[in-house]
């Protein structure tokens, strides 16, 4: 908050979906402002609209109504500037590891040398020196979304858009990749909007967590976490920013799942 | 069907226990020919029964066929268009190619866009619904009157290999996985590069079944398409022709061939999926 430039602006941005012929407002007014080298978590029960304000951020989803500007362009379509990385990892299976970190600069018709040049580097610094030439079934899942983080970041996109990165990974390797994916961050001083389910990974990640309503997804409340890095997860400042995020979330979710109950 | 060395080498090499059960069922299928033909003419072991030489013409001895085979290579046969088989099989193989990659150029294209396509779908589907299901034997009278007798056989051919492509394909390019076709968006693809770089790769391995379908298919035909005499002859050509002429050693002779042509394009398919994989995992 330091005067940095302001990376995401999002502004009373609304989405409604169409489904059987019903209208789901899956975004109401929800507004936004990221700094350069920030890293926000977005946290909101499920079904409030997360996924969207990423995939719209990203250009993957048109809005209905209101604005979402990167670097002051509004968005329109899909682009590098703005790397993504999927809880599904969305690897490409046919292609090794050193090509799917490489489909980003083939696309851009970077010469073949130079591209060698970039997957060589990436590689080494996710960690994944001696699977050049793994196809991505042969990996384990932290290994997996070490190559989609690497993919997105072989573009260098000022914005790494990331969507429950891992919510499919066990514990362990959860924790880990918590603490590779700060290093990277801090190394490449990249923007961060990060989609979780957990409060922990939140507070042990950002910046400032977005508590979102229940759906339609608005703001509901911006907690700051000012906590130096390395984060101790049992230090009582910790458990004391999660409780508090904590305590807001479950309201919402309390919201969500009367809202299942009532007939809409 | 990966690939046929592979498989070869590991049937016939490494695994002696499927090397020994390819083994029985062929030599169970020679055995109750041998006893069939045997049978037919009274011959050992069935010298009591009374022969039928009238059958007993249309099934020869399996070992006489394989001698018909080896002298098909070297000796000019009567009414079977005094060729060689080595000039039929160049015959046959080059209406197979030329049909095979007209039907890739066209099934491939197509496919890809009726897959992808709501638009392109709504106007393909009537189309191949309606002319899928007709035999290409069916189109023999017309096709050799419109393309003649050196388009004609391919015509027919050609229809037998591009409609399991066409399938094939709208289906792989049909169950791409959306998130796929995000990241490649992400990562700075537009549509074209979408449709080489996401779209075709994922599709191969249903290609390559639609590959494997349809050249099957395209033996099937060969003999319709050949049968009312193509120029410069022809495997399917030569079985219809020994088939006329009572020569039925000749015509069974002709049917190993096909059998053997079609293991070896089925081979040659999968050494296209090896290259086609390995040229993925490279561009
Ligand atoms: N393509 C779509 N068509 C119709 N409705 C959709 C579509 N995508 C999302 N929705 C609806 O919009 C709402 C928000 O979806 P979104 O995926 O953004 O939620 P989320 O917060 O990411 O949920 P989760 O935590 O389960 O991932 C949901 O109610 C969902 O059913
Ligand atoms: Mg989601």
């Amino acid at each position: 908050m330091d005067g940095k430039e302001v990376v995401i602006n999002i502004t009373h941005l609304s989405k409604v979906f169409i489904r059987d012929r019903r209208r789901i407002i899956a975004l109401d007014d929800f507004g936004l402002e990221v700094r350069e080298g920030e890293f926000v978590c977005l946290l909101g029960p499920s079904g409030c609209g997360k996924t969207t304000v990423l995939r719209i951020v990203a250009g993957l989803e048109a809005k209905s109504g209101g604005s979402a500007k990167v670097e002051g362009k509004e968005v329109r379509d899909a682009g590098p500037d703005r790397g993504m990385v999927f809880q599904e990892f969305a690897l490409f299976p046919w292609r090794t590891v050193r090509k799917n970190i490489e489909f980003g600069l083939e696309v851009k018709h970077v010469p073949e040398t130079d591209r060698a040049d970039v997957s060589k580097k990436l590689i080494e610094f996710v960690g994944l020196k001696g699977f050049e030439d793994a196809h991505p079934r042969e990996l384990s899942g932290g290994m997996k979304q070490r190559v989609a983080i690497a993919r997105a970041l072989a573009n260098d996109p000022k914005v790494l858009l990331m969507d429950e990165p891992f919510g499919s990974l066990d514990a362990q390797t959860r924790n880990l990749m918590q603490k590779e994916l700060l290093r990277i961050w801090s190394a490449r001083r990249k923007t961060v909007l990060f989609v979780t389910h957990s409060v922990e990974e939140a507070v042990y990640l950002a910046d400032r967590i977005v508590v979102m309503t229940a759906r339609p997804g608005k703001v509901r409340e911006i907690i700051d976490v000012p906590l130096s890095r390395p984060r101790d997860r049992t230090s009582r400042e910790f458990i004391t920013i999660r409780s508090k995020v904590l305590g807001e979330l479950e309201e919402e979710f309390e919201k969500a799942r009367a809202g299942e109950l009532s007939p809409e | 069907m990966r690939s046929l060395t592979k498989s070869l080498s590991k049937v016939f090499i490494s695994n002696w226990l499927r090397l020994t059960l390819s083994a029985v069922s062929l030599t169970v299928f020679l055995t109750l020919w041998w006893l069939f033909s045997a049978y037919l003419r009274a011959d050992w072991p069935f010298q009591g029964v009374t022969p039928s030489p009238s059958t007993a013409d249309y099934i020869p001895y399996w070992w006489d066929v394989l001698r018909a085979v080896g002298r098909s290579f070297v000796t000019r046969p009567q009414n079977t268009g005094g060729l060689l088989m080595s000039e039929h099989i160049l015959a046959s193989l080059k209406r197979i190619s030329i049909a095979f990659v007209l039907a890739l150029l066209s099934a491939v294209p197509l496919g890809l866009l009726m897959g992808r396509s709501r638009n392109a779908e709504a106007l393909g589907r009537p189309l191949v619904e309606l002319f899928r299901p007709i035999p290409p034997l069916a189109w023999v009278p017309i096709f050799l009157v419109i393309f003649k007798f050196f388009w004609g056989p391919i015509a027919i051919v050609f229809l037998g290999i591009f409609f399991p492509i066409l399938l094939n394909v709208i289906l792989g390019a049909r169950s791409v996985d959306p998130v796929l076709i995000d990241a490649a968006r992400t990562l700075g693809a537009r549509r074209g590069t979408i449709f080489g770089k996401v779209v075709f790769p994922f599709t191969t391995p249903y290609l390559m079944t639609g590959i494997t379908v349809g050249l099957g298919i395209g033996w099937m035909c060969i003999v319709a398409a050949e049968m009312l005499g193509a120029v410069g002859g022809g495997v399917g050509y030569y079985i219809f022709a020994a088939n006329n002429t009572s020569q039925y050693e000749l015509m069974y002779a002709g049917m190993v061939v096909i059998g053997m042509l079609s293991v070896l394009t089925t081979g040659i398919a999968g050494l296209i999926e090896r290259w086609l994989y390995r040229w993925m995992g490279k561009k």
